[in-house]
Formats: structure tokens, C-alpha cells, sequence
């Protein structure tokens, strides 16, 4: 099934098909990360559903906005909550095949994510308060040095499939079968860490804090209330679950659906949601165990992305 | 299968000793080296099943016990005792130690290449990640000052020389292999009293203050 032989409606479809299953599931699985570390604490936690109230609630509540906001501040959660959702589009989840491969690869993800990154930012900054201002300096310091280590990690699967479309990639990888090369551990280790400090996990920042000196991507939405507040939540949970899906396909490429017969696709799916919990388990488990970096040492963190990712691609040449 | 299984240990242990050259909290050393050991041990341990190696079992469970979960639990207790929790200011900083490591590692995959009977393969790869590492190991007891972080890489050092043994060669002897993990477990428990006694001395870790005592 390549996309020359089915037509465009069937693509189109089974892009809002994709995106809608992402924007349905991505607040179940914020859920049961949550569930899960409040289990490490000995705790009960929230409903596990409970992300999905949270959202429903801010959809209907006012909007505050403040006078000295233009455009700029209204546009951010709607760019940011759009090129999430576009990114989805992208990414092969549990068949072999994303429905806009077409439109472009790795390159156009990236560029999507750091859209939606930039958006948010200038927002923060538009409305002139210290902490948005800070906010976004610190998202973007961040962002500076996890950008090149995921495409390190990505150009590593890239090269060890012969392609840079990601569909592409897991298509080819699923078809070679499980054969684990040094190179795809580095560059899996590095795609980790990034996907720590992309969805605002422990030892980069605290997803449950708001506590004004730690917080990094809270205090860059601190200003926004009611729907403007949901679609920036919302889209956060989407890109959290877009990475654990391309770490998943691109590194853990068992049980993919090649083709779209009933019982390759229930596999896939099966598969697809077992190396997400997998994965997002493991995420737990390193937010449960390790302490917040103070800020000055996330660059330090990221190096080691950065150099995982380095050393990925230099290994392929061996 | 059992090759890739192989393949993803080991370069695994890669991971764990480029984290440790990374960061800076002793207990996130130490329980680095517990991955990494645990790591060495499931490999070991998938080996000899696969090969009906029964003797790389019994080195299997001997790291596993030993190395993944006395010497860390010995280690972490040392370092509570002496409340010293972080290394502060090793000889060079991380990134420059990091982007160094880099270096090392690809050093030690080339000179693997070398190697005429390791040219590809499974023990290609093993032997290029036990080389790196024994490098980078080398590299963590020059540049760090405390002697907790020193300990680790001395460790980490040996667990890279096991690593080429059990993934190149068909293993070592049992005697010997007995013989190292008693030697290990010795030296860690000398090597934790003699922490104590430089903290005693000193209130500190650091074992450059040791040039001191020179008469």
C-alpha cells in the first residue's frame, strides 16, 4: 500500500482518522502516567480519565485575556495545538504507513514541532509579564539543544533504513525484521532523553509544579485561561504521545501491520499499545527515581543527548 | 536472536557509562553502574543458555548478586555515611569530559575494525564496546577527584574487560572467574574503608588532598 495506488479521500481520512485517535488518547494515556506516579508515592490519584474533565472544564470557561495582548497572544495555542495535531499525520503508529508520508519526513516533523514551539514562546513574550518572558526563555533554551539531538537520533534510523520519510523507515525496518545494531540503542537512549525534556518530564522540568523559580513550560502558559489554556494542554499531551509513538516505530519495530488485514492490524494495534505503556512506564519510572535538575545542569543532560546521538551516527560508519 | 540480544546489552552498557561521564550525583553513578552490571550479568547469563555454557551461568548469577547488587548497596551506604553526595569539581567539566568520551568511544570501535578474527559480527561489536569503555573508564579515574566516582570507574574498567571475555572468546576458566569476583568484591570493600578513612582525614572525598601527606 503505497500512497500512489490509494487515492487522496482515503489518505485524507485516514489522517483524521490518525489525529483524532491521537487527540482522543493522548489525555488517557497523561491519565495513566499520572495513575501510575501517584502509585510510586503510595498514593490513589485522580481518575484516569480525569485529563480529559480537566479539558472539557476549561473549554467552557471564560477567556481572560490580558489588555496589553494582541494578536500574537490568541494565535499561540492555536498554532501550537495545530502543528501537533499536522504531526500526527505524520508519524506511522500501528500500521506500517502514515497517512500524509507524502507531504514530507523527519525534516517537516521537526520543523512542525518547532513551530508549534516558536508560537507558543513569542505569545509568552507578547504580553510583556516577567514570567511569560522567562518562561519562554528557558522553553526555547531548552528546545535549542534537544532539536539537534532528535534529529541525530532520527538521521540515525534514517541512515540504517536508507530513508528519511518516516513511513518509509518503519516500513523498511519492519520488513529486515529485529536485527539491533549498536548505533539504534545510542540513538534510542537519545530520542529518550529528548522526549524527558520535549514533554516537560523530571529531571528537566516538573509537570506538576507551579512553583514560579522551577517551572519551564508552565510558566511560558501561565497567562492563559479557559480554551485558550485547554488547547495548550491538549496539544501538549498529543506531542508527549507522538514521541512515545516514534520511539516506539522507529527503534522498537515488532509487531508493525504491514497490511491492512484484520488480524496484521489488531497486532499492530495490540503491539502499538503495548511498547507505548511500555515506554511511558518507563518514563515513570525515571521521573519516580530522579530528582529535578537545577536548571543550569539541563544543558549538561542534553549534552549527553547530544553526544549519544553523535556517536549513533558515528557508529553506523564502522 | 540471541546476537541481537547481545548486541542490545552491550551497547546498553555503552549508554549507562556515557550517563555516567554526564552527570555529577554520586547515587545516579552508582546506580549506573547497578544497570550496567545487571546488564553484563543478563548478558552472561543469555549466553550460556543459548550456548549451553553452564559455566556462564554461574558467572551470570555471580555478577548478578555481586556486582548489580552488593557492591552498590555497599557503595550507596558508604556515601550516606559520609554525606558527601555530589562530585563537585572534577578536573574538566562535563561537556568538554563528554565530548572527549565522544573521542574515546570512537577510537575504541575503530581499533575493534582492527582486529583481524572481531572484523564483523557479534563479537565486532561486543569487542568495540568493551574497548570503548575501558577507555572512558580510564578517562573517569584520571579526571575525577572523588574516590567514590574513581571506585566506579575502576569498576566499570572491569566490568568492560568481563564484557570482552564472555562476548569474544568462549569465557574464561570458572577458577577464574571465581577468582575475579572475589578479588572485585575485596577491593570494593577495601576501596569503601579507605573512603571512610580519607573522609575521616580530610572531610572530604577528594583524593588529590592525599599529595598533602608527601613528607
Amino acid at each position: 500500500m503505497s500512497p500512489s495506488t490509494t487515492n487522496v479521500g482515503a489518505l485524507a481520512l485516514a489522517a483524521v482518522a490518525q489525529a483524532v485517535a491521537f487527540l482522543l488518547l493522548a489525555p488517557v494515556l497523561r491519565g495513566l502516567v499520572r495513575k501510575a506516579k501517584a502509585a510510586f508515592q503510595i498514593r490513589e490519584g485522580p481518575r484516569l480519565l480525569q485529563p480529559f474533565f480537566d479539558l472539557v472544564k476549561l473549554l467552557g470557561k471564560e477567556r481572560m485575556r490580558s489588555t496589553t495582548a494582541s494578536w500574537v497572544f490568541a494565535a499561540g495555542p492555536r498554532v501550537y495545538f495545530a502543528s501537533m495535531v499536522a504531526a500526527t499525520a505524520l508519524v506511522p503508529a500501528a500500521v506500517a504507513f502514515a497517512p500524509l508520508e507524502a507531504a514530507g519526513g523527519v525534516l517537516l516533523l521537526v520543523a512542525l514541532l518547532a513551530l508549534g514551539r516558536f508560537a507558543l514562546a513569542t505569545a509568552a513574550l507578547d504580553t510583556g509579564s516577567p514570567f511569560g518572558g522567562m518562561g519562554a526563555s528557558r522553553e526555547m533554551t531548552v528546545g535549542a539543544l534537544a532539536e539537534p539531538a532528535l534529529m541525530l537520533a532520527l538521521f540515525t534510523a534514517g541512515l540504517s533504513a536508507g530513508s528519511l520519510n518516516l513511513g518509509e523507515l518503519v516500513r523498511r525496518s519492519a520488513e529486515r525484521g529485529v536485527s539491533i545494531h549498536p548505533s539504534a540503542v545510542l540513538a534510542a537512549a537519545a530520542l529518550f532523553i529528548v522526549l524527558l525534556a520535549e514533554g516537560g518530564r523530571v529531571p528537566v522540568d516538573n509537570p506538576a509544579t507551579h512553583l514560579e523559580l522551577t517551572m519551564i513550560h508552565e510558566a511560558m502558559v501561565l497567562e492563559y485561561s479557559g480554551a485558550d489554556l485547554a488547547l495548550v494542554e491538549w496539544g501538549s499531551a498529543v506531542k508527549e504521545l507522538l514521541f512515545l509513538t516514534l520511539l516506539a516505530g522507529l527503534f522498537l519495530p515488532i509487531g508493525v501491520a504491514t497490511s491492512l488485514a484484520p488480524t496484521a492490524l489488531a497486532v499492530g494495534l495490540a503491539a502499538f499499545a503495548a511498547k507505548v505503556l511500555a515506554l511511558a512506564f518507563l518514563v515513570v519510572l525515571v521521573e519516580s527515581t530522579n530528582a529535578k535538575l537545577r536548571f543550569f545542569r539541563v544543558p549538561e543532560l542534553m549534552a549527553v543527548a547530544l553526544g549519544l546521538g553523535f556517536l549513533a551516527l558515528a557508529m553506523r560508519f564502522f | 536472536m540471541v546476537q541481537d540480544f547481545v548486541i542490545l546489552c552491550a551497547a546498553g552498557m555503552l549508554v549507562s557509562v556515557l550517563l555516567m561521564v554526564g552527570q555529577k550525583a554520586l547515587v545516579v553513578a552508582i546506580r549506573l553502574y547497578g544497570v550496567q552490571s545487571l546488564l553484563l550479568g543478563v548478558l552472561a547469563g543469555a549466553l550460556g543458555l543459548a550456548g549451553h555454557r553452564s559455566h556462564l551461568l554461574v558467572t551470570a548469577v555471580l555478577t548478578l548478586v555481586l556486582k548489580a547488587a552488593l557492591i552498590p548497596w555497599f557503595l550507596l551506604r558508604v556515601i550516606d555515611r559520609v554525606g558527601i553526595r555530589r562530585e563537585i569539581q572534577p578536573y574538566l567539566n562535563v561537556p568538554a569530559s563528554l565530548i572527549l568520551c565522544l573521542g574515546l568511544t570512537v577510537v575504541g570501535y575503530r581499533l575493534s575494525v582492527g582486529m583481524a578474527a572481531a572484523r564483523q559480527g557479534v563479537p565486532h561489536q561486543v569487542v568495540g564496546v568493551a574497548l570503548s569503555m575501558v577507555l572512558v573508564g580510564l578517562f573517569l579515574m584520571a579526571t575525577r577527584r572523588k574516590a567514590i566516582t574513581q571506585i566506579l570507574a575502576l569498576l566499570t574498567l572491569e566490568n568492560a574487560v568481563f564484557l570482552a571475555a564472555v562476548g569474544a572468546t568462549v569465557g574464561m576458566p570458572l577458577v577464574v572467574e571465581l577468582g575475579i569476583s572475589f578479588d572485585v568484591i575485596l577491593a570494593v570493600l577495601v576501596l569503601g574503608t579507605l573512603v571512610n578513612r580519607i573522609v575521616d582525614r580530610f572531610e572530604s572525598m577528594d583524593t588529590s588532598r592525599l599529595s598533602s601527606l608527601r613528607g
